[in-house]
C-alpha cells in the first residue's frame, strides 16, 4: 500500500517534468520558428532608416550610415582610407585627379594638402552609424497619408458592415436549406470566383461608367458590391456553417424559433472565430486593394485610398529605401487591427442555449 | 374591376398553404437573395460581354474595328505555346508552393491550439504581418536579405553564396501563410472541446486526437484552402490582394492574360484565354469537388446536398 502510494507520487512528479519540458519545448519551438521566419524583417527596417544614396555604394556597411565629412575652407570634404606608408589614414579628399589627389588631414588641416599618389577611386569611404527618418519626410511630404488613411477607414468599415451581413445570410441560406437546384446555384458561386477578374474589367467599367450607372469618381464601386456578399467569403463561411451541427437547431426549431432567431443565437455563438477570420480578410483585402481604386478613383485625387497611393508614390522614388517605407506605411494599421482582433480568437467556445 | 380582378387573380395564382418543405425552400432563397441580386445586375452583364468579346477581335485601341470572328481565339489558343507554357507555368505554381504552405500552416495552426503556447497574441500577429507587404516591396526584401546573408554569414566562412532563383517561390508561399494560417486556426478553435475530451478519456493521445479528430473536423477549411489557393494559382480570386506592378503576377497565367490585354491590348483574345484558363480551374475545381465526398466530412448530410 505504502509502495503503491510513493509510485504514485514518483509518477506524478514525472508528469509535471513531462508537462513542462514539452511546453518548454513547443514555445522554444514556436520561439526558433519566429526568428527564422521573420529574418528578412529586419532589412526593411534598416533599408528604411538608411541615408539615400547609401544602396549605390557596395563597400558601404550594412546598417544606416552617413559619409564622414570634414569642413574645410567652408567645404564639405568626404573622408576616405587612404593607404600610406604610415598605414590607413582617414584623409578628406581635397582635389580629386586620376592619377595623384590631394589629401586633407582632419586631425592638422593647418598643413595642408597631402599629395598621394594612386587613383582616388578604389578608395573606400569613412561612413559612421547614423540612422535618419528623411524617407519616411520624404514620403510623407508627398503622400497627403492622413487623408488616405481616413479614406480608407471609412471605405473598409462600410463595406465591412455589407460583406459580413449579405455574406453571412447567404452563407446561412446554402449550407441550412433545402432548395431545389441549390447544388447548381452554388457552383455559379464557385465559378465567380475563378473566372479571372481582370477579363471583366472592361465590361465592369462600362457598367460603372456614365453610360450606365455613373459611378466613376466615387466609393461606390469599391462599397456597393460588397453589400451582395463576396463569394469567396460566402464559400468560406459556408463550409464552417455545414460543419456545425443540427442537433442545437433542430431543437431550437421544434422550440418555435425563427430561422433567422437559429442563425443569430445558435449558428453565430458557435461560429465567432470564423467571423472574425472573414472580417479580418476583407478588412485586409480592402486595405491592400490597388487595382480598383486606381481604376475608379484616378480622377478623384481627394477620395483616394491608401495602398495605391503607396504603390503610386513607390513608382515615382524606385528606391529600397522609398518602397520600404512604403510597405512600411501601408502595414501600420493591418497590424494594430490582427493584434486587437486576438480577443476574439482567444475565447473558448460558447455553446448558448436558446431562450423560451 | 381591373383591380378587382388583379387580387382575384393573385389570390388564385396563390397556394392555399405551402407545404413545410415549399416553406423552407423560399425562406432559404430568401437568405440567398443578395447575392443573387448582386449576381444578376452586377456579375453577369460583364461576365456576359466577357464571353461575347472572346468571339471577336476586340483591340482596345481601335474598338470602332471589332468584328465577330466566332471561335478564331480559341483555335489561336491551342496552337499558342506560351499560353500552354503559362498554363502548366500556374500548374507546377500550385502543386510547388500549396503543398509547402498548408502543411506549415496546418501545423502551425495545430501548436497554436495548444494552450501551452505562451505569447500568442504577438506570435499570431508576426505571422499574418508578412501576408500583407506589398508585393513591390517583397522582392526588394528578399534580395536584400539574400544579400546581407551572403555578406554576413557566406562569405566570411567561405561558403558559396546563395542564389535567388530557386527560393523565391518557397519564400513565397511561406510569406503568404497568413490567411491559409487563420482559417485553419479558426476552424481548429470552432471543435467541440467535449470531443477532445471523450477521445481523452477513451485513451487517444494527441497525436490520435490531431488524425482522427482535427483533422476529419477541420476538413471544410483545408478544401476551401486548397480551391481557393488553386484560383489563385490561374488568376481567379485571391484572399489578399497584395497589389502588383504593371502587369506583373506571381501566377505565370495571369501574367500573360494582363499582357495580352493591357500591354497588346487585345482584348478578344485576352477574353479567349481568360475563358480557357476558367475552363481548365473548373475542371480541376470538379475533380476536387468529387474528391471531396471521400474526405470532406460534414455532419448529418441531406442525401440531396452533398459536397
Amino acid at each position: 500500500m505504502n509502495r503503491s502510494k510513493r509510485g504514485g507520487e514518483h509518477s506524478r512528479l514525472t508528469l509535471r517534468l513531462w508537462d513542462f519540458t514539452g511546453t518548454a519545448m513547443l514555445n522554444l519551438f514556436m520561439f526558433l520558428f519566429l526568428v527564422a521566419y521573420l529574418s528578412p524583417l529586419p532589412f526593411m527596417v534598416i533599408a528604411s532608416l538608411t541615408p539615400r544614396n547609401q544602396f549605390l555604394d557596395g563597400n558601404a556597411p550594412i546598417l544606416p550610415s552617413e559619409r564622414v565629412k570634414f569642413n574645410y575652407e567652408g567645404k564639405d570634404l568626404i573622408v576616405y582610407e587612404v593607404p600610406t606608408e604610415h598605414g590607413i589614414k582617414h584623409w578628406a579628399l581635397y582635389k580629386p585627379s586620376r592619377k595623384s589627389s590631394q589629401f586633407i588631414d582632419p586631425n592638422n588641416p593647418q598643413a595642408g594638402p597631402i599629395l598621394w599618389q594612386g587613383a582616388w577611386r578604389t578608395l573606400k569611404a569613412v561612413y559612421e552609424f547614423k540612422p535618419t527618418l528623411d524617407n519616411f519626410k520624404a514620403f510623407l511630404s508627398v503622400a497627403r497619408m492622413s487623408l488616405y488613411f481616413k479614406n480608407t477607414i471609412i471605405v473598409a468599415i462600410i463595406s465591412e458592415i455589407g460583406v459580413l451581413f449579405s455574406s453571412i445570410a447567404v452563407a446561412y441560406g446554402f449550407s441550412r436549406f433545402r432548395i431545389p437546384g441549390i447544388k447548381y446555384i452554388f457552383f455559379l458561386l464557385i465559378a465567380t470566383i475563378m473566372i479571372p477578374s481582370n477579363i471583366t474589367l472592361v465590361p465592369t467599367y462600362y457598367l460603372y461608367s456614365g453610360h450606365m450607372l455613373n459611378w466613376i469618381g466615387t466609393w461606390l464601386p469599391l462599397i456597393v458590391p460588397h453589400f451582395f456578399g463576396s463569394a469567396v467569403l460566402i464559400f468560406l463561411l459556408r463550409q464552417n456553417f455545414k460543419s456545425i451541427p443540427r442537433d442545437l437547431d433542430e431543437a431550437a426549431m421544434l422550440d418555435g424559433a425563427s430561422p433567422l432567431r437559429i442563425l443569430i443565437s445558435v449558428i453565430l455563438p458557435q461560429s465567432i472565430p470564423v467571423v472574425t477570420t472573414v472580417a479580418l480578410l476583407h478588412f485586409f483585402y480592402i486595405w491592400n486593394e490597388t487595382r480598383l481604386s486606381s481604376l475608379y478613383l484616378g480622377i478623384a485625387p481627394h477620395l483616394q485610398l491608401v495602398s495605391f497611393a503607396v504603390q503610386r508614390n513607390q513608382t515615382y522614388f524606385f528606391t529600397p529605401e522609398a518602397l520600404m517605407v512604403g510597405a512600411l506605411m501601408v502595414m501600420v494599421i493591418p497590424v494594430i487591427v490582427l493584434f486587437l482582433s486576438q480577443r476574439f480568437f482567444m475565447q473558448d467556445m460558447i455553446v448558448t442555449q436558446i431562450e423560451k | 374591376m381591373d383591380v378587382a380582378n388583379q387580387s382575384g387573380l393573385l389570390l388564385k395564382t396563390r397556394p392555399a398553404k405551402l407545404t413545410r418543405r415549399q416553406h423552407e425552400t423560399w425562406i432559404g432563397l430568401l437568405f440567398l437573395s443578395p447575392w443573387l441580386i448582386g449576381f444578376v445586375f452586377l456579375k453577369a452583364l460583364p461576365i456576359l460581354a466577357a464571353l461575347i468579346f472572346s468571339l471577336t477581335d476586340f483591340q482596345m485601341l481601335t474598338p470602332e474595328s471589332t468584328k465577330f470572328i466566332g471561335l478564331e481565339n480559341y483555335v489561336r489558343f491551342f496552337s499558342d505555346i506560351e499560353a500552354g507554357a503559362s498554363l502548366l507555368g500556374s500548374l507546377r505554381y500550385f502543386l510547388l508552393t500549396v503543398p509547402l504552405e498548408m502543411i506549415v500552416a496546418l501545423v502551425l495552426a495545430a501548436i497554436f491550439t495548444s494552450e501551452r503556447l505562451k505569447n500568442k497574441r504577438l506570435s499570431q500577429t508576426l505571422i499574418f504581418m508578412t501576408s500583407i507587404i506589398p508585393s513591390t516591396s517583397i522582392f526588394f526584401i528578399f534580395l536584400g536579405s539574400l544579400a546581407y546573408a551572403n555578406r554576413l554569414i557566406f562569405t566570411p566562412l567561405n561558403l558559396p553564396s546563395i542564389e535567388g532563383n530557386g527560393l523565391l517561390l518557397p519564400f513565397m508561399a511561406l510569406w503568404s501563410i497568413g490567411p491559409g494560417f487563420l482559417i485553419l486556426y479558426s476552424a481548429m478553435k470552432s471543435v467541440p472541446n467535449e470531443m477532445y475530451e471523450a477521445a481523452r478519456v477513451d485513451g487517444a493521445g494527441p497525436f490520435a486526437r490531431f488524425i482522427y479528430i482535427t483533422l476529419p473536423m477541420i476538413s471544410p477549411a483545408i478544401f476551401f484552402t486548397l480551391v481557393i489557393n488553386l484560383t489563385g494559382a490561374f488568376g481567379g480570386a485571391v484572399l489578399l490582394d497584395r497589389g502588383y506592378i504593371l502587369n506583373f503576377s506571381l501566377s505565370p497565367m495571369e501574367s500573360y492574360i494582363n499582357h495580352t490585354m493591357f500591354l497588346e491590348a487585345d482584348l478578344g483574345y485576352a477574353s479567349a484565354l481568360a475563358w480557357m484558363t476558367f475552363g481548365v480551374m473548373m475542371t480541376l475545381t470538379i475533380f476536387l469537388f468529387w474528391s471531396a465526398k471521400r474526405w470532406v466530412y460534414f455532419p448529418e448530410e441531406h442525401e440531396d446536398e452533398q459536397i
